[in-house]
């Protein structure tokens, strides 16, 4: 792709960049997966995958994305659109390794913690840290409700949950992110104050 | 209300990310793997062009149709050759259009390099 393409791609607007991408250029494409590819990679750390996980469910939602990009007909922001292929591509890949079946076991509470309290107690204040507090279906379901935009019908269906079970997590997942940011926010005005 | 309050906060949270510092080099091999299967979608599609156009030009042989269609072509000749001589007797043009089995083979080998864009083509709109 030459300078003034590039240059070019820049300055369009994601909707103008799909219709391109949709007849064939893929470096308007690119200019896509760089405005948004860190906020697809983002979701998917926080949704509990590793980092090299993360970018490679990130890499083929991008390519179901540009294989489906007539499906994009620019009604909602592009970014949402990519994060729920790449939400359904990281359940998909939760499913083949039998890592979904967990989030189905009534007391796969405790045990499946992504993370730990420390990054916190480090006085880390973000919200990754505070995620890494949630069990993995309360993480999965939180970050598919409010990361991905997904109404928890629509996210009980992409986990094959009861849409009692998906609520559930949900409230856990919130009270839990709740307690956390709050003293999170008290230690760092302490700090700061 | 506080609920809602949070629930807004949250969303902003997820919405709030960092441009990663790696982002161009995601990009880069994003566009790198897109090459890569149009590069493979492309060999694929001109393999099945040739190899559909080589079936079809096998087939033609088979069926016998390019001697049925020299049999025909020959009667027209005859015909033609028979009514012009009777126009201009001096004029032999038709010498030129003689019937000869490597103009059939070339229109042939055009038949399937034909079939083959058309292949390909119909195949990439699809």
């Amino acid at each position: 792709m030459s300078g003034g393409q590039s240059m070019r791609h820049t300055n369009l607007h994601d909707v103008e960049l799909a219709g391109l991408a949709g007849a064939g250029d893929r470096g308007a494409f690119g200019e896509l997966v760089r405005r948004h590819g860190s906020a697809v990679r983002s979701l998917v750390r926080r949704m509990g995958a590793g980092n090299a996980e993360a970018d490679d469910v990130a890499q083929d939602a991008f390519l179901a994305a540009f294989e489906n990009i007539a499906d994009y007909r620019g009604e909602g922001a592009f970014a949402g659109w990519v994060k729920r292929i790449a939400v359904r591509q990281y359940l998909r890949r939760l499913q083949r390794s039998k890592r979904l079946a967990a989030i189905s076991a009534e007391n796969a509470e405790l045990e499946n913690v992504v993370g730990g309290v420390e990054s916190l107690a480090a006085g880390k204040i973000d919200l990754d840290a505070a995620l890494n507090t949630l069990t993995l279906p309360e993480r999965l379901s939180v970050g598919m409700c409010y990361g991905a935009g997904l109404s928890h019908v629509e996210a009980a269906e992409a986990l094959n949950l009861p849409l009692g079970t998906v609520k559930s997590h949900v409230k856990r997942g919130l009270e839990k992110l709740r307690v956390r940011l709050a003293s999170v926010g008290e230690k760092g005005s302490v700090v700061h104050g | 209300m506080a609920e809602l309050e949070f629930e807004r906060r949250l969303e902003r949270m997820f919405a709030e990310t960092p441009s990663f510092r790696d982002s161009d080099a995601f990009a880069i091999t994003v566009e790198a793997r897109l090459d890569r299967g149009w590069m493979m979608r492309r060999w694929m599609i001109g393999t099945a062009g040739v190899v559909g156009g080589v079936f079809g030009t096998s087939q033609l042989l088979v069926s016998n149709l390019i001697g049925r269609v020299e049999d025909v072509s020959d009667g027209s000749t005859k015909l033609l050759a028979a009514s012009i001589a009777q126009v201009k007797p001096s004029l032999n043009l038709l010498a030129l259009m003689q019937s000869d089995m490597l103009w059939v083979w070339v229109a042939g080998g055009m038949a399937v390099v034909a079939m083959g864009f058309v292949l390909t083509r119909v195949i990439e709109e699809i």
